[in-house]
C-alpha cells in the first residue's frame, strides 16, 4: 500500500504546514513570469507549466543579498551580520532538474569553507519535487543521466495520477517524513496507476563530450570561436542557470554607513576576471564560453564528481541569439566521433 | 567541517578589523601598510594559520576588498604588512588610509611555500617590479631562520630605480655578507648615480649565473617576465620542479566559490597562489 495525496486535499496541507510554523513555497505566476513565492493556497500555484522561468536557486542564492550593515566610526568599526530570516520552508512543486541542481552545489558551497547563507537556507528547507509527465524541445536532463523522476536533492517525490487526482507519495528523508508527519490523516493509504513520465530524447553523448573537453588539444580550437560567433555575452544562461553560482561583492552606501551584499555575477562578462593592470585572463566571448562549457562538464566533475548541469534546459530556452549548451554539446559530441 | 580548514571562522566572508600602525611610501603610487588586529581571537587564528605565500583580502567597507599576498613573513606574525600599487577603487582608498585608521581584512587563504623542503638547500629568489612583497615574505622568513639554508641569491629588478620597492631592506640585504643582492633596472630606467645593472632580468639572471645544484627557485613577476625568466632558468640547467612562482587573479571570495580565478580546472584561491613551475606548464596557457 502506497500513500496518495489528493489535489483537493492540498489546502488543508498548506494549512497544517502553517500551523507547524512552516511557509509553504510554490511555482507561482507574478508579473507573468513563472516563479518560487510563498503561497497562501494551493490555487496561487500554478501546476500548468513545465518548468518555472525562474530557478529553484532563487530560494538559497538569490540575485542578491545583503551580508552586513557597517557603520564606520573613528575609533571603530561596526558590523551587523544579515542572515537568512531562520523560517523553516517547504517548497511544493519544484522539479527534479532544478532540485537536482541544488545536490550538485552543496559541495561547491561546502568545499573546505562552508557558505554561511546557503547551508542555512538549505538546512530549513523541505523540498517536495513532482515528478515530470511533460517536457519540451529544450528539456535534457536524459541527457545528464538524469531523469523526469530523479530523486536527486528531493525530500518528497510525488508522481502525478491519473486524472489529474493527486500523487503518488515517496518519502525520501528524514526531513521529508517530518514534513509530511504534520499532514498524517490527510494521506490516503491506497494504489494508483501514476502518468507515464515525460519521453526526454537524448540529445547529445555526455561520457563523448567530457573526454573531448579533457583532451589539451581541444582547449584552442577553432570550434569555441565558431560556436559562440553569435553569443552577446548577456549572462541570460548564467542567470537562468539553477547550478550557476559564480558571484561578486558590493558595497552599497556612503563613507561610514552602508550594507555589503553578495550579488549573481556572470561568467560571460568580460569584468568578471578583468585584473587591475588591464590584463584579462579570458577576454574574448569565446573564451568566456570556453570556460562555461568547461568548468560545468570537465572542472566540477572533476572537483566533485558531479556535472554542473542538470539538464533543465533554460539557457538554451531563453538564449536570445539561440545558442545553448544543448548545441555545443551535440557539436561536441559530432567532433568527438 | 573541521574548525582548520574554515579557519575557525563562522561566517566566511565577514572580514576581521584591522588598524593601520604604520604606512611607507615604496615606490611612486606603491605604499606598504602594517595592520594590527584589533580583535585577539581573530590574531591568534591568524597566527595559527598564516605561512609564507598566503594571501588575503583588504578591503574598506563602503569600496570593496583586493586581493594580495601577505607581504610580512610567517616569522613575524605580530602584524600583517601589505604592499599595494594604488590603480583601482578599493586601492586608492586603502592607499589614503591614515596612522590609526581601521580597515578590513579576510585570510589568510590559499597554500604556501613548502620552505621547510628547502632546508639545507641554496635559494635563488628572483622578482620585477611590483612582486617583490610576496617574494619578500619568503625571503625574510628565510633569512629570520638563516642557517637552515645554503647560500642565498637575490635578483631583483624593476623599469625604473624610482620603482624599486622595499629600498630600506634592499639596502640592508646589499649590507649584508650571506646575501648576494642583483640589482637592475631597465634600459633608460637607471639614474646617473645607478650603480648596479641595468638589463632585463632574464638577462641579468643569465650573467649572475647560479648553480642550479641542490638550489630552488622563488619566482615572482608580471607575466611577460615570469615566461622569459623561464626560459633563462631552463638554460642555467634548473628543473620545473625546483622553480616556485605565484599566479595571481581577480577574486571575489577568496575561497572557491565565486567562480573567477581558475586557470584551466586549478582554482588559484584555494589550490594556489604557489605553484611550481612545472605544475603552471601543464595549465592552458591561453587561460593565463
Amino acid at each position: 500500500m502506497t500513500k496518495i495525496l489528493l489535489r483537493d486535499r492540498l489546502d488543508d496541507c498548506i494549512s497544517r504546514w502553517h500551523a507547524a510554523g512552516l511557509d509553504v513555497i510554490g511555482p507561482v505566476s507574478k508579473n507573468n513570469i513563472s516563479q518560487f513565492d510563498t503561497i497562501q493556497k494551493a490555487g496561487e500555484l500554478d501546476f500548468g507549466i513545465i518548468l518555472p522561468d525562474r530557478t529553484l536557486k532563487d530560494l538559497f542564492f538569490p540575485q542578491t543579498e545583503p551580508m552586513f550593515r557597517y557603520r564606520i566610526g573613528k575609533q571603530q568599526i561596526d558590523t551587523e551580520e544579515y542572515l537568512p530570516p531562520g523560517r523553516q520552508r517547504i517548497v511544493f512543486g519544484a522539479r527534479p532538474c532544478d532540485v537536482s541542481a541544488m545536490a550538485i552545489d552543496d559541495p561547491l558551497f561546502g568545499w573546505d569553507y562552508k557558505d554561511t547563507y546557503w547551508f542555512k537556507r538549505r538546512t530549513e528547507t523541505v523540498i517536495v519535487t513532482i515528478a515530470c509527465t511533460s517536457a519540451d524541445e529544450f528539456c535534457m536532463c536524459t541527457s545528464l543521466k538524469l531523469a523526469p523522476d530523479s530523486p536527486q536533492g528531493s525530500d518528497i517525490l510525488l508522481r502525478p495520477l491519473e486524472g489529474n487526482r493527486g500523487w503518488l507519495v515517496e518519502e525520501l528523508t528524514e526531513r521529508g517524513r517530518d514534513a509530511f508527519s504534520l499532514i498524517e490523516g490527510l494521506l490516503e493509504n491506497a494504489t494508483g496507476d501514476p502518468l507515464p513520465l515525460a519521453v526526454v530524447p537524448v540529445k547529445f553523448d555526455l561520457d563523448a563530450c567530457r573526454e573531448w573537453l579533457q583532451n589539451p588539444e581541444n582547449f584552442e580550437s577553432h570550434f569555441w570561436k565558431e560556436i559562440s560567433m553569435r553569443c552577446i555575452g548577456c549572462g541570460t544562461c548564467t542567470f537562468l542557470c539553477p547550478t550557476c553560482h559564480c558571484f561578486d561583492f558590493q558595497d552599497e552606501g556612503d563613507t561610514y554607513t552602508g550594507i555589503r551584499r553578495k550579488n549573481w555575477d556572470s561568467c560571460s562578462f568580460a569584468l568578471f576576471t578583468m585584473h587591475t593592470s588591464g590584463h584579462n585572463p579570458r577576454s574574448t566571448q569565446s573564451a568566456r564560453w570556453r570556460q562555461r562549457i568547461m568548468h560545468k562538464f570537465n572542472y566540477f566533475p572533476g572537483k566533485f564528481s558531479l556535472n554542473s548541469c542538470s539538464g533543465c534546459g533554460r539557457c538554451t530556452r531563453e538564449c536570445p541569439v539561440d545558442m545553448g549548451i544543448t548545441e555545443t554539446l551535440q557539436e561536441i559530441t559530432k567532433l568527438s566521433k | 567541517m573541521t574548525d582548520n580548514t574554515q579557519n575557525g571562522q563562522q561566517n566566511i566572508y565577514k572580514p576581521a578589523i584591522m588598524k593601520v600602525v604604520q604606512k611607507r611610501d615604496e615606490a611612486p603610487g606603491v605604499k606598504t601598510l602594517r595592520l594590527e588586529f584589533q580583535d585577539p581571537a581573530e590574531h591568534e587564528r591568524f597566527k595559527e594559520h598564516y605561512r609564507t605565500g598566503m594571501f588575503g583580502l583588504y578591503g574598506i567597507f563602503g569600496e570593496g576588498e583586493s586581493t594580495f599576498c601577505v607581504a610580512s613573513p610567517e616569522t613575524r606574525k605580530e602584524y600583517i604588512e601589505c604592499t599595494f600599487r594604488q590603480s583601482g577603487r578599493v586601492t586608492s582608498s586603502l592607499a589614503s588610509a591614515e596612522i590609526g585608521d581601521l580597515v578590513t581584512y579576510r585570510g589568510p587563504y590559499g597554500n604556501r611555500f613548502p620552505i621547510e623542503e628547502f632546508y639545507g638547500k641554496n635559494l635563488l629568489f628572483i622578482a620585477g617590479g611590483i612582486a617583490l612583497p610576496p617574494t619578500r615574505s619568503v625571503i625574510w622568513s628565510c633569512l629570520d631562520q638563516r642557517d637552515k639554508f645554503g647560500k642565498v641569491t637575490i635578483v631583483y629588478g624593476a623599469r625604473t630605480v624610482a620603482d624599486l620597492v622595499y629600498k630600506h631592506e634592499l639596502e640592508e640585504w646589499q649590507n649584508r655578507s650571506d646575501i648576494e643582492l642583483v640589482l637592475t633596472v631597465d634600459p633608460g630606467g637607471e639614474s646617473p648615480d645607478w650603480q648596479h645593472r641595468i638589463g632585463f632580468v632574464p638577462s641579468v639572471l643569465e650573467e649572475a649565473a647560479p648553480s642550479p645544484d641542490n638550489c630552488v627557485a622563488v619566482l615572482c613577476g608580471p607575466p611577460v617576465m615570469i615566461k622569459f625568466t623561464l626560459i633563462s632558468l631552463g638554460k642555467l640547467g634548473f628543473n620545473e620542479k625546483n622553480v616556485y612562482t605565484t599566479l595571481e587573479n581577480r577574486m571575489k571570495c577568496g575561497v572557491g566559490k565565486c567562480g573567477r580565478c581558475n586557470v584551466g580546472s586549478v582554482y588559484i584561491c584555494k589550490e594556489g597562489p604557489v605553484f611550481t613551475a612545472a605544475e603552471v606548464s601543464r595549465m592552458p596557457a591561453g587561460d593565463l
